[in-house]
């Protein structure tokens, strides 16, 4: 069997798909909802390339090479189509990659991090960072209009978070840094996408009000998987700026669950492709059709899932706390 | 008793009750649909304990239970109201305002905000996708009885009825033998009939002849398709003559039957016959009935709506009794299959089909012939025949109407089918919706068996195959091959890439051909009269006779066969006797939500695959809607990606959000909202959305939004410019009452929302705040006073 990929020719291998062959041949396709050797169903429609014979796209991932076929994977068409799928995922992604105020500080402090340090009550961790950024910390926030703070979530439901005053608190408890100074986690370059969970409507605003009680008040904006998300790593591929479909989910929002012991489950990232559904027993499961569709596990199934399945998440629906 | 021991015992009979269903319904995971129906009926929903004792019992677990009673639509997990009102909102429905009706009954019933019960417990209501009653609309069901023509000002009127009905309905038909008949009155006793009230007519004739003594057989036939006309009674003498009656009336029956029959004795005559002139005199109404017109004149409708088609799935209307496997034999029934037992290879059959030039009936028009020489040279010791009878197109009823009155053909065609390609085992998969076909097509099963046409050794012929029924739950994405094969299998009706085909890899993972109704029942016309003389009938690529439902804007509308290339023009103006109140034809939409909208200007085409899809729209199952100028085309387009986007499977990214974004942009065009990028970012979303969608549904989900986009733009650029001409877009239009007011006072009365204040003899005014434009005032008004004016034009006009 012979196939043209982009007019080249090809000879599949046994059981290979045209995603296989593609990635083989050295032709980049992205893909998310398809992981080697997990259990799968195209949902994600990332991977799309297009039988130039019927004119159709097609997901590649699923699709079994017939002999004589032509693939496009480079064309204009194609990559919109691409674009199309992600840009359709991002819109029903109501939540934030980075947290606004990390992003916003003028001195590069990960203020995201060192928040969400001090809210699990590990403060040395917490003044490391801030140790690292300043030479002199018990004066790091002096003069500083704080945008932080004008940025911070939390300022839209009721009062913002008091960030100096908490890098204060910090930085006193600790007075000193730890031995070792480490070096603070990579930051994503200014170019990656960055998605934006954009307005609480009034209900939300309540809801926030009476389940977020953490010591600091923060809404830990901050994805834990924002350095691990094929979502987003695509999305900066794609040259997407801001989702062109606005952003509104029917998902619930703001609802992160802790499994098992380091794993939480983050409902309104997810895109659905089931992954999670397709290789757990009795564990994660669709609920609901349509735009509406959730995928849920309910309590009596935490049992049955375990770490591993993060991995397989393409986004950061399910992570594991580091 | 203390209340701990109650609540036990009550948990335990509970718990009984669910165990007797498990071991009545099975316990493997494929059974789960079936289990879960039969528990629903049990409890009328399905509670939390009734689930677990599922989990502990069966091999189905909780993320099944879950995965699948969430997906499918006639699951509830709450309970619900002892009655259950469904407001239809298919397309016929909803072009004549359904709703409003469902508005209506919120407000009769008093329900606010979320809430679908009432405060007793007494009600619920849902909205539900089409009942198939097109011709009535806008049609309601309650519990099992179907009202039609229910405008929102017939509301209260309706529930009165049904409570009426609920408390009498007890009542026993009395039976009665005697004489040869004198000869038979018959009507019409489908789903749609009755909602027009063929019940009471019934049960009137019953009554008549039995008060009147007379020996007249009373028979329900099947459906004559004239759904505009009923209730209809045909009255058959000994003779053969036959006198059809339309829009007969309760009062009437009795009128009719004492003028075609004499009872037995003189004294019974005699006595009748004063009664008669006594009632005469009393009462005038009887004078001005349409039973005393001309014969001409009382049918002249019914005739030109019948005389231009062509039946071959419909054989035998309006005489032949459904559920009369006799009668369906003395009319030709089961020729065709003795001819293909009797002697012709599973090939040559498959030939004639082939020959025939039959295309599917369900959606694309793939030839039917190349389906089944696909699944005979499949080498599989098992293989299978499926029935789609899954139709959910809003707007279309054919497969229920042929499930109901003409199931003794599709399953000849099916039992055909099975020895073409080699099957041993059929699969009815019908909708829930629609049980009275489900009834009807296992009654008929049954009787097949009972006379050795179905079941072991088939006939002597040495061929075997048996058929059982499949109730789907409620998704209309079910319709697709694949999707329909999951749900059986017991999962979530996502669809599969294909290939692999059906016909390689179906049902369990064995070669399975998926045939729709109305394709079957195409069968044996074809193989009693050869492949020659089908094919002579219809266009040069499409052969044969395609059923339709007729509704919307029209006339006559109802169920309709016609020859392949009638044009569209012939079957609206010939058939449906012209568009309703004279309004003129703005376009056809056909093929459901998967169709589009055909302009008036190119109505002259013949019908056939080729020509529709050149149209934009496609055969599908054929539904026609009518939509005259007073329907707007924006609003039909949102109807329908509402409807597929609360029906998409959530599968795939492009159907599931895709569609949804495609719906934002559209609600916000309708509401006035539109932006200037709206319409290129939705045409950008249609033509991806076809392209790259996983399965059949989502590639065809946007044709109704490209196709009225292709030929009615200018709709759309005046709702971007915030108005609608035809001011069904309620938030671009308030109600006005203009200068032809008299001050009758009607409306003030009719306004559930007191939004006009009661001025005698003087002109009316509409509190535009108050207003929730539901349209009752506009219906009550006998001088037109009261118009939709564009918002628009009201701000203008206030401008000096």
């Amino acid at each position: 069997m012979r196939i043209f990929i982009n007019g080249k020719e090809i000879a599949p291998r046994e059981g290979e798909t045209v995603l296989d062959i593609c990635r083989r041949s050295g032709n980049q396709v992205p893909s998310m909802c398809f992981v080697p050797r997990a259990e799968h169903k195209p949902s994600c429609m990332v991977c799309m390339v297009k039988d130039e014979d019927s004119g159709q796209m097609i997901p590649s991932c699923s699709t079994f090479p017939s002999d004589g076929m032509r693939i496009d994977t480079v064309s204009d068409e194609v990559i919109s189509t691409r674009k199309l799928a992600v840009e359709l995922l991002l819109s029903d992604h109501r939540a934030d990659c980075e947290a606004p105020c990390t992003m916003v500080c003028p001195s590069g402090l990960d203020v995201g991090e060192i928040l969400y340090r001090y809210d699990k009550g590990d403060l040395a961790a917490a003044s490391d960072l801030i140790f690292y950024a300043f030479p002199d910390p018990k004066s790091a926030c002096e003069g500083c209009k704080a945008p932080c703070e004008k940025v911070c979530r939390r300022g839209t439901v009721d009062a913002h978070v008091a960030i100096r005053e908490i890098i204060k608190e910090v930085v006193e408890a600790a007075s000193t840094a730890t031995a070792e100074l480490l070096p603070p986690t990579q930051r994503a370059s200014n170019s990656a996408f960055n998605s934006r969970l954009g307005v609480f409507s009034p209900q939300e605003k309540i809801d926030l009000k009476r389940t977020v009680t953490t010591k600091s008040a923060c809404l830990h904006c901050a994805c834990l998987s924002r350095d691990d998300c094929r979502l987003r790593e695509i999305a900066t591929e794609l040259k997407i700026k801001a989702p062109r479909f606005g952003v509104s989910s029917l998902q619930p929002f703001k609802a992160a669950k802790r499994l098992t012991g380091r794993l939480i489950f983050e409902p309104a990232k997810c895109i659905r492709c089931g992954l999670c559904v397709y290789n757990t027993e009795d564990g994660f499961t669709f609920k609901r059709r349509g735009f509406a569709m959730q995928v849920i596990i309910p309590e009596k199934s935490y049992s049955h899932v375990s770490d591993d399945i993060a991995s397989l998440c393409p986004t950061g629906a399910l992570s594991l706390e580091h | 008793m203390c209340e701990n021991c109650k609540d036990r015992e009550l948990r335990e009979a509970i718990l009984e009750r669910t165990d007797a269903i498990i071991g009545r319904v099975g316990k493997s995971r494929d059974r789960i649909i079936p289990l879960l129906q039969a528990l629903q009926d049990e409890f009328s929903y399905l509670p939390s304990e009734v689930l677990d004792r599922v989990y502990e019992t069966t091999g189905i677990d909780r993320a099944q239970v879950i995965s699948v009673a969430t997906f499918y639509s006639q699951f509830r997990l709450a309970p619900y109201g002892k009655h259950v009102i469904k407001v239809c909102n298919g397309t016929a429905c909803h072009v004549k305002g359904a709703d409003n009706v469902y508005d209506a009954f919120r407000r009769e019933l008093s329900m606010k905000g979320d809430t679908v019960t009432t405060a007793d417990g007494r009600y619920s209501i849902e909205n539900v996708g089409c009942l198939g009653c097109c011709a009535l609309a806008p049609a309601v069901q309650i519990d099992q009885r179907i009202y039609g023509h229910v405008q929102p000002g017939r509301v209260r009127e309706v529930l009165d009825e049904f409570e009426r009905e609920e408390t009498a309905r007890k009542e026993k038909e009395r039976e009665y033998v005697n004489r040869p008949p004198l000869g038979e009155i018959r009507l019409g006793m489908e789903n749609c009939c009755q909602a027009s009230g063929t019940a009471a007519i019934y049960s009137e004739v019953k009554r008549c002849c039995h008060d009147l003594d007379l020996d007249v057989v009373v028979k329900p036939v099947s459906c004559v398709g004239a759904c505009n006309q009923v209730p209809m009674i045909d009255v058959a003498m000994r003779d053969g003559s036959i006198f059809r009656y339309p829009n007969v009336k309760v009062e009437d029956v009795q009128e009719i039957l004492l003028n075609h029959f004499n009872t037995g004795s003189t004294f019974r005559r005699f006595r009748n016959r004063l009664f008669r002139s006594l009632d005469h005199l009393q009462n005038d109404k009887v004078w001005y009935s349409d039973v005393w017109k001309e014969p001409v004149e009382r049918t002249r409708s019914i005739n030109n709506f019948l005389t231009s088609q062509k039946r071959i799935s419909t054989e035998g209307y309006g005489h032949m009794a459904p559920l009369d496997l006799d009668e369906y034999i003395t009319c030709g029934g089961l020729e065709a299959l003795g001819k293909v037992l009797s002697g012709m290879t599973p090939e040559a059959v498959t030939r004639q089909i082939l020959d025939s030039g039959l295309r599917g009936r369900g959606g694309g028009g793939f030839p039917s012939g190349r389906k089944w020489a696909m699944v005979a040279s499949e080498e599989s010791p098992v293989k299978y025949v499926i029935c789609n009878g899954d139709e959910g197109d809003p707007g279309a009823f054919m497969d229920r109407i042929l499930l109901e009155s003409y199931q003794m053909r599709v399953i000849e065609g099916m039992i055909i089918a099975a020895y073409a390609v080699g099957a041993s085992h059929g699969i009815f998969y019908i909708r829930a919706e629609y049980p009275q076909a489900v009834i009807r097509t296992r009654k008929a099963l049954q009787m097949y068996r009972d006379k050795g046409y179905l079941g072991k050794d088939i006939s002597g012929s040495g061929f075997s195959f048996d058929i059982e029924v499949f109730e789907g739950a409620g998704a209309f994405v079910c319709g697709e091959e694949t999707a329909l094969v999951n749900s059986i299998e017991g999962k979530r009706g996502f669809p599969d890439l294909r290939p692999p085909y059906p016909s390689q890899e179906g049902l369990w993972g064995h070669p399975t051909l998926i045939n729709n109704v109305e394709t079957l029942s195409q069968v044996p016309y074809i193989i009693r009269n050869g492949a020659n003389e089908y094919s002579s009938i219809g266009t040069e690529t499409s052969k044969g006779t395609k059923v339709f439902a007729l509704v919307g804007k029209v006339n006559h509308g109802g169920l309709i066969e016609v020859p392949m290339g009638t044009t569209l023009k012939q079957i609206i103006d010939d058939i449906g006797g012209g568009v309703e109140g004279g309004e003129a034809l703005k376009a056809v939409q056909t093929g459901g939500p998967s169709g589009g909208c055909i302009p008036a200007s190119l109505c002259d085409t013949p019908v056939d695959y080729e020509a529709l899809k050149g149209m934009g729209a496609i055969m599908g199952s054929g539904g026609l809607v009518v939509l005259s100028e007073c329907s707007c085309m924006v609003d039909v387009a949102r109807y329908f990606t509402a409807f597929t986007s609360g029906e998409s499977c959530g599968k795939c990214t492009f159907c599931r959000v895709g569609i949804r974004r495609m719906l934002d942009i559209l609600d916000r065009i309708c509401v006035g909202k539109g932006r200037a990028e709206d319409l290129a970012n939705l045409a950008e979303l249609a033509e991806s959305i076809s392209k790259s969608a996983l399965c059949g549904l989502g590639k065809t989900a946007p044709n109704p939004v490209l196709s009225t986009l292709r030929f009615f733009k200018d709709e759309y650029l005046e709702h971007l410019d915030g108005m609608c001409r035809t001011g069904t877009c309620k938030d671009m239009v308030v109600y006005q009452i203009c200068d032809e007011c008299v001050g009758c006072t009607k409306c003030s009365k009719t306004c559930p929302a007191e939004a006009i204040e009661y001025t005698p003899y003087e002109k009316h005014v509409i509190d535009t705040s108050k207003c929730t434009k539901c349209g009752l005032c506009i219906d009550e008004c006998s001088y037109d006073a009261i118009k939709k004016v564009p918002i628009r034009q009201t701000i203008t006009s206030k401008q000096p």
